[in-house]
């Protein structure tokens, strides 16, 4: 007998279909993502001519001539540790506010959620001009400390100022990302917990904490690398006194017109991202 | 007998109330277990077990009343400070710990020694028979094992007052049975007070020294088993609680109970107006109609067979006597010839058995 006429049409397998499906976003991707950071990174080889142009030649000068000026290093030290410092504290001001709208309900969490979101709906250019108006030097926050008789700080056109408006646009992120990230937090367990003897702080630190980091991580990354990478309110908010890789980036590309410094920059800061990626799945993978 | 269990009251709810937005889901509870009794909670869906669970645990404040332990209000006591070992409708398993810290959890609140933790932990999965599981995450375990880690959990820490919310509902016949027997003689040794909330009935009468059938809220009655299903307060409780006929009767101006076409005697006092007559399928005799028909101070009644249904050790007459449909259960023996459809037949049971109600419009 033979088997073969009656076997039925053949099935795509799901790994076929897999492929299929992903075929224009990894088209989409290689255009636009891909080939041009290859680009940038070929650009990080070339030299720059006298006029700004590029020579097609290859040689490690930019490479070299970053990891050994004081400057650079000083640059990408800064920049990560200033990133870093940025995302804890969104981290420690979000975390509250995520795990009350986790656990509100009904017209109110939506009146809440959409409060905490509704500062994207502004562009961050605007958002950084209003807390420059907010914290300079005869603005509203200086004058009342001022009117307090407290020595007053300068707390605009500095990495202060910096700091303040970055963290403030960085909030809605880490929020979102960690109300995702909550998801294995069940309030019967919280309330175990509270039946078998913990008290709230014991409670927080056993279980809401550990369940709560897969958010937190998230979060992390996402702040992270907004951080590292935003540019108009370091550029705005620093007043040209505050270097950061983003803003030197943008400096070397469009005023210097040093393109392969550029590229050697912005390739570093994929290094960076690459770092914080690896420190995500590691912490991911320690949970699971 | 529970030799641990005394006349002492422990537990009291003192009218106790809650309301979720405009729904009074508990009007108004009173209820008092003694020390180390094991009492049931029993009632359909959604009257309320859980939510009365919850406020003795403290997980919700009720809007009024009060809750003592042994004399002292702790209606207003924090939940950690209450030691009541809570097992939950939904396990609440602590998902990123494993099944021996999951368990050792509660002792650690509690700053034991670490050689008690282990051993105590030890013990308590050797009880629920998931010693070989000790290793495992929660989401690794079938619904049934995961249940028996929330007993053990609870169990191990040795409260005061155990609060069990279905705790066997997800357990094979068979380990469920073992686990009755392991929960009841466990409590009895240590003297533990524990509230039972179970839909099933039988898990009520057979474990518990006393029942609570609840209603929307509200205590139907509050007795021991043998009281519950012999001395039913209302139809409800009846109904809910083995398995009964319900027939439409009618009591006469002359106090005459009136059903299924015919006088009945009945020991409740009655008043005229309609009710509900209910009696056990178990507690009618059957026989040919060509036996005597004595009366004795019982209830005749006459019905043609119209179906049986064979139950293995139970075999199910269906009985149409007048307009009604009556059920009758016997054991199965092979001594009497047995009966066929359209079978003739006399219906037999006592004045005691046969329980009349109010009609409640139901
Ligand atoms: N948080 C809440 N918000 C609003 N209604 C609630 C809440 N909790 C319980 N209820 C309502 O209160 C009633 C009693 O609920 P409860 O959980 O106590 O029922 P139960 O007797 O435990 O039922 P089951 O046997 O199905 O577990 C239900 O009608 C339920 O819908
Ligand atoms: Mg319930």
């Amino acid at each position: 007998m033979t088997t073969e006429a009656l076997a039925p049409p053949r099935k795509m397998r799901s790994g076929e279909v897999a492929v299929l499906l992903l075929l224009p976003i990894a088209l989409i991707n290689a255009i636009g993502f891909i080939l041009p950071v290859l680009n940038l990174a070929r650009f990080s080889f070339n030299k720059v001519s006298i006029g700004g142009g590029i020579e097609n030649v290859f040689t490690w000068e930019n490479w070299l001539g970053l990891l050994a000026d004081r400057f650079y290093l000083e640059l990408i030290f800064n920049s990560v540790w200033i990133s870093l410092a940025i995302t804890l504290t969104t981290l420690i001001l979000s975390y509250p506010i995520a795990l009350y709208l986790h656990r509100s309900s009904g017209p109110w969490r939506t009146f809440l959620t959409v409060l905490v979101i509704s500062p994207l709906l502004t562009s961050a250019v605007v958002r950084t001009y209003g807390w420059i108006a907010i914290l300079i030097d005869d603005g509203p926050v200086v004058s009342a400390i001022r009117a307090l008789g407290l020595p007053a700080p300068s707390l605009m056109f500095n990495i202060k100022g910096v700091f303040i408006g970055l963290t403030e646009i960085l909030m809605p992120y880490m929020i979102l990302a960690l109300m995702a990230g909550f998801g294995r937090l069940d309030p019967r367990v919280e309330e175990a917990a509270r039946t078998l003897g913990a008290t709230p702080a014991r409670t927080f630190r056993k279980v809401i904490l550990p369940l709560t980091l897969p958010g937190i991580a998230l979060g992390c990354l996402l702040c992270f690398v907004l951080a590292v990478s935003s540019f108009i309110t370091p550029k705005l908010m620093g007043g040209g006194r505050v270097f950061l890789l983003a803003t030197e980036i943008y400096d070397q590309a469009i005023v210097t017109l040093n393109w392969p410094l550029a590229s050697t920059l912005s390739i570093l800061v994929l290094i960076v991202f690459g770092a914080a990626l690896w420190a995500y799945s590691a912490v991911l993978r320690r949970l699971d | 007998m529970p030799v641990s269990q005394s006349l002492e009251e422990h537990l009291k709810l003192d009218g106790i109330s809650i309301s979720f937005g405009p729904v009074n889901v508990i009007p108004s509870l009173d209820l008092s277990v003694r020390k180390g009794e094991m009492v049931a909670f029993l009632g359909p869906s959604g009257c309320g077990k859980t939510t009365t669970l919850r406020m003795i645990a403290g997980l919700i404040s009720p809007s009024s009343g009060r809750i003592t332990v042994g004399g002292r209000d702790i209606t207003r006591l924090p939940i950690h400070d209450r030691d009541m070992g809570m097992v939950f409708q939904s396990y609440a398993l602590f998902p990123h710990m494993d099944v021996t810290r999951n368990v050792q959890f509660g002792l650690q609140m509690r700053n034991v020694s670490k050689q008690d933790i282990e051993r105590r932990s030890k013990e308590a999965l050797e009880l629920v028979q998931l010693g070989h599981l000790a290793q495992r995450k929660p989401k690794e375990l079938s619904g049934g094992q995961q249940q028996r880690v929330a007993l053990a959990r609870a169990l191990v820490i040795q409260p005061s007052i155990l609060l069990l919310d279905e705790p066997l509902s997800n357990l094979d016949a068979k380990l469920r049975d073992e686990m009755r027997l392991q929960i009841r003689a466990l409590q009895q040794q240590s003297g533990i007070t524990a509230v039972f909330v179970t839909h099933d009935q039988v898990e009520a009468l057979s474990m518990c020294d006393r029942v609570v059938v609840m209603r929307n809220g509200r205590i139907e009655q509050f007795g021991t088993p043998t009281e519950i299903y012999e001395r039913p307060a209302t139809a409800f409780v009846a109904n809910f609680v083995g398995r009964t006929n319900r027939l439409k009767g009618k009591v006469g101006s002359d106090g005459q109970l009136v059903a299924a076409g015919q006088p009945l005697r009945a020991t409740t006092k009655l008043s005229p107006g309609p009710v509900d007559v209910l009696i056990r399928p178990h507690r009618i005799a059957l026989q040919p109609s060509s036996g005597p028909a004595t009366t004795g101070d019982g209830n005749v009644v006459e019905g043609k067979v119209s179906s049986i249904i064979f139950i293995g050790d139970l075999v199910q007459y269906v009985v149409r006597a007048g307009d009604e449909e009556i059920v009758v259960e016997e054991a199965t023996r092979r001594e009497r010839a047995p009966l066929g459809v359209g079978d003739n037949v006399h219906l037999r049971w006592s004045a005691d058995d046969t329980l009349v109600y109010p009609d409640d419009g139901k």
